[in-house]
């Protein structure tokens, strides 16, 4: 078997096992053992001698340990009360409306969004607020959840972003310009889901109830409440964009900085500490053990030469770059369904990536990168929320034990439907995600 | 014995994660020297006050030197702490969609069949990692800036590797009694992020 | 074909040493071969870890030659810092020309023993480039610099200014948001880097450079000893000094048109006289001695090693 072959047949040795319910970081290393010992010809020493230092090295990058420091970030966060302030805030402007507390919610998951670097991370933060409120309100269950299974999507699609970080680092490109880059689609998935939560409100007028006003006083007092996170927001990701420090040096600035919020509060005690280490632990743990595999893997897969071959391939077919674009996204969308959002980045990008770089859509490659990276991580985030396997919603729907599964199933896909529609938006017009990068 | 491991996987996931928070703090006083730094040496300070900027300077304010080197070396040790508390609460990500059509007493055993590669596969790593250390520690690579040995980095990791394979083998030996007597002894999370 | 090289490196394939170094020696290398060798490029690290990790990737097979700089592993290689001293090399023919003879005496059979080193060369001369301009050490006071190896940050520190350790992609962010004042590099990497838009001012010195890097194209040894006599006489015919001396060369002489961008913008290019080179060099020599004395605890008379390096290196082309 040649190699290019070898690394042909991993993939559906590597989706079996995925299947078989193997972790997927173990799924993907294995893959890259296997391809590496059999690609040398059966000899196991070079791949014995690779692991003498690349598991370490993998886990003593500078770059990847932005990931640790944005989840205790988000950690630190929540026990500052920032969520609720943000809550707070955004039901006092829009509570009144029909649907509001629903549409609260997405605005306050964008606010945690702009200092939260997960999906995850967000969702969970807000149920715990929000889902309380939503019901008293008479908001019914598969709303609720499914507004803040979106909602928490947000969390990823407005900066600072882990998917993104992965990203980078695996296509060579600046992390504080893929930022910069995600903040408008960020916004116009906010304002997509609050659409979305009108239309929905119109069409089944039983699933919210309403409640009177609040005066224009309290509401800015409420707003006023929410400014640790503007300045949060506005020194990590303002700071990195300007360079006054390094995406890395953010991260841990806003780390520290939420945990001296969280200090003030007089929320931060040793117990609670201590949970949100072992919070940050646990999810860290599982990303890096991916990010071990994707490594290897990867490496195997450079070796076998099928990103070269694909790329080589799909270029030599003439297929106009729009119609690869949108194989490709849709793609995403399927797997999104079955599979979680960083093991999708991690398997496919090395091979999609070339692909793209290859393909003329009449802009620069590095804008390319950028505008590619932005619609990958919105539909890989879509699989967050897509039935049967989406992650936002199986972590919503185990905090509200009341609301069947299907229900959230069926409120959600509307909130799907405003993704999709987004992304078309976004492919259309490139220019609404490069506007804000210089040059 | 489960109290025991369960405390072991806690214990170091708390101590990366304290590493963790002692590299945010390190991270954060390097660049508020580094800016203070500057400001000491602008045109005012140097002009007008510059006994007491000299002075400040000769303290020693800026960049800790060498904050990438130890960042490095202390994230590992951190991601290493991990990995035991993610095996213990079966934190991995994995898609169940395709095996929940199998019955329960099917499921476990799956279960019990990956997490024994995992552990076998987490033992092969911390072998290796200990091979790479020796390595270090027989070549005399240092780090660029700080120039200690590479090899101190090395152990820190593989210390907090011991744990995870004790930790690793603990549960793939649980999981394999789960299966066998059906009943739930670890919890299995499932994380994603 | 009936062998197959992976050649692991980390930097992109368009860059000046894959495109005009590496790539010429893979296809002479096939050519000569009549293609029964076939070099396969592995740009960019694909093959996975960082580059610190190249040596022990072609040391253990996991790419059968790597090209690295040997200063990503301080302390491993130390004899060949002696071309890395601060105003040490003047012209990058010669240094790696003597490179090449003091590898083949000292180095062959001692640090370099568990690999196969086709080809030792260093880059072209070292400069300054800054956002004010620097003529003497005094001027160095309080910039941060990135330095490109552990003897230039030394120095760095020597003259009051903050070495800043980043990789070298990372100096462009760096250059333009004022992370960092001003960077060590020669200047056939600046275009790649657009060094010469972001800051207005370049120091060059006269007689000797600020430092230089030193590299080499290496093998995994059981590889090369499992080579067929006629294939090893191909791989041998196409390494060793006179490649070294290209290599080196061909670096060297991509510093002309990057150096010309500079002029073309109009930019502060100042040529330090042999006189005010020399305040430069008697401010390195605390670095020297100190050198000397780590060399010393190691068991290597690196005095000799300078006498022997600044011996060959004048003798190059008489
Ligand atoms: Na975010
Ligand atoms: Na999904």
């Amino acid at each position: 078997m040649t190699n290019l072959e070898l690394g042909f047949w991993s993939f559906p040795v590597l989706l079996l096992m995925i299947f078989l319910r193997a972790p997927i970081g173990l799924a993907m290393l294995l893959c890259g053992f296997g391809g590496w010992y059999f690609a040398m010809g059966g000899n196991p020493t070079p791949l014995l001698a690779k692991l003498k230092s690349e598991t370490y090295t993998t886990f003593s990058s500078y770059s990847l340990s932005i990931i640790p420091m944005f989840l205790l970030m988000g950690q630190f966060a929540t026990l500052s009360g920032m969520s609720t302030a943000l809550f707070k805030a955004a039901e006092s402007f829009l509570g009144h409306r029909r649907g509001g507390v629903a549409m609260a919610a997405v605005g306050a998951c964008a606010g945690f969004g702009a200092i939260c670097g997960s999906s995850l991370a967000t969702a969970a933060t807000m149920s715990k607020v929000a889902l309380p409120e939503l019901r008293r309100y008479g908001y019914s269950g598969g709303f609720s959840t499914a507004t803040l299974a979106a909602g928490g999507t947000l969390g990823i699609l407005i900066p600072p972003s882990v998917i993104l970080v992965i990203y980078a680092i695996l296509t060579e490109q600046n992390i504080a310009k893929l930022f910069l880059a995600a903040f408008i689609p960020g916004i116009l998935a906010a304002l997509g889901y609050i659409i979305t939560i009108s239309i929905y409100v119109r069409l089944n007028p039983n699933s919210a109830g309403t409640r009177p006003a609040v005066p224009m006083g309290e509401r800015f007092k409420a707003l006023a409440n929410t400014w640790p996170v503007l300045v949060i927001f506005v020194v990590v990701v303002g700071g990195i964009y300007l360079g006054w420090f390094t995406p890395t040096e953010g991260s841990a600035i806003g780390a520290a900085g939420t945990g001296l919020a969280a200090l003030l509060s007089g929320s931060l005690n040793w117990s609670l500490l201590r949970e949100s280490l072992l919070g940050t632990a646990k999810t860290t743990g599982m990303i890096f053990f991916i990010v071990l595999g994707a490594g290897f893997y990867n490496g195997f897969l450079a070796l076998s030469g099928v990103p070269q071959f694909m790329s080589d391939w799909v270029v030599g077919q003439g297929y106009s770059p729009w119609l690869v674009l949108t194989i490709i996204l849709v793609f995403y969308l399927i797997f999104g369904c079955l599979m979680d959002s960083l093991s999708m980045i991690l398997l496919t990008v090395p091979i999609f990536f070339p692909v793209i770089s290859a393909m003329d859509f009449g802009m620069s490659t590095e804008h390319v990168a950028i505008w590619f990276g932005i619609l990958v991580l919105i539909v890989v985030e879509v699989g967050l929320i897509t039935p049967p396997v989406g992650m936002n919603l199986f972590i919503i729907n185990s905090m509200d034990r009341e609301t069947p599964m299907t229900e959230t199933y069926k409120a959600v896909m509307y909130f799907v439907g405003s993704d999709i529609v987004r992304v078309i938006i976004l492919v259309m017009f490139p220019a609404i995600t490069l506007f804000l990068l210089p040059g | 014995m489960h109290r025991l491991i369960q405390f072991l996987a806690r214990f170091t996931a708390v101590i990366g994660g304290l590493v963790l928070v002692v590299l945010i703090l390190m991270t954060t006083l390097s660049i508020i020297g580094r800016t203070a730094n500057k400001v000491l040496h602008n045109e005012f300070f140097q002009t007008q006050l510059n006994g007491l900027s000299q002075a400040l300077l000769d303290l020693g304010i800026g960049e800790i030197n060498g904050n990438y080197e130890l960042l490095e070396a202390g994230i590992a040790f951190a991601i290493f702490s991990f990995l035991p508390i993610c095996q213990f609460y079966g934190a991995h990500a994995s898609v169940d969609i395709f095996t929940s059509v199998l019955s329960r007493r099917a499921n476990r055993w799956i279960a019990a069949f990956w997490e024994l590669i995992l552990t076998a596969v987490i033992i092969l790593i911390v072998w290796r990692l200990f091979e790479g250390m020796q390595r270090y520690i027989g070549n005399g690579e240092t780090t660029l800036f700080l120039q200690f040995p590479v090899w101190w980095a090395y152990a820190a990791s593989f210390a907090a590797g011991i744990i995870s394979c004790i930790v690793a083998a603990y549960c793939a030996v649980v999981r394999v009694i789960e299966a066998a007597t059906d009943a739930n002894i670890l919890p299995s999370e499932q994380g994603a992020h | 074909q009936d062998v197959t090289l992976r050649m692991h490196q980390f930097l992109p394939p368009q860059a000046n040493v894959p495109k005009q170094v590496l790539d010429v020696w893979a296809d002479k290398v096939q050519a000569d071969s009549g293609d029964r060798i076939k070099v396969e490029r592995y740009p960019s690290m694909q093959l996975g870890g960082k580059p610190p990790e190249l040596m022990d990737q072609a040391i253990d097979g996991v790419a059968d030659i790597v090209w690295t700089v040997v200063g990503y592993t301080p302390g491993r290689y130390p004899s060949t810092e002696v071309f890395e001293l601060p105003f040490m090399v003047n012209d990058a023919r010669a240094a790696s020309s003597a490179y090449w003879q003091m590898f083949e005496k000292h180095m062959k059979d001692g640090e370099f023993k568990d690999v196969h080193i086709l080809g030792t060369w260093v880059h072209g001369p070292g400069l300054l480039h800054t956002n004010k301009e620097v003529r003497t050490p005094a001027d160095m006071q309080g910039l941060k610099i990135r330095g490109g190896s552990r003897l230039v940050n030394q120095l760095l520190e020597t003259t009051g200014a903050t070495p800043v350790g980043m990789p070298v992609p990372a100096i462009p962010e760096g250059l333009s948001k004022g992370v960092i004042d001003g960077t060590t590099i020669p200047w056939e990497v600046t275009p790649a880097l657009k060094v010469s838009e972001l800051v207005k001012n370049h120091t060059e010195f006269t007689g000797s450079a600020l430092y230089t890097l030193t590299f080499v194209l290496a093998m995994n040894k059981d590889k090369y000893e499992s080579l067929p006599d006629d294939l090893k006489k191909v791989i041998d015919d196409n390494s060793g000094h006179e490649f070294s001396v290209f290599a080196g060369g061909t670096q060297a002489d991509a510093d002309g048109p990057a150096r010309e961008i500079a002029v073309g913008l109009n930019n502060n290019i100042v040529t330090l006289s042999d006189a005010e080179t020399q305040v430069w060099r008697d401010a390195a020599q605390p670095i020297y001695a100190s050198w000397i004395a780590d060399m010393d605890s190691k068991g290597i008379d690196g005095q000799a090693l300078i006498d022997e390096a600044r011996g060959l290196m004048d003798a190059y082309g008489k």
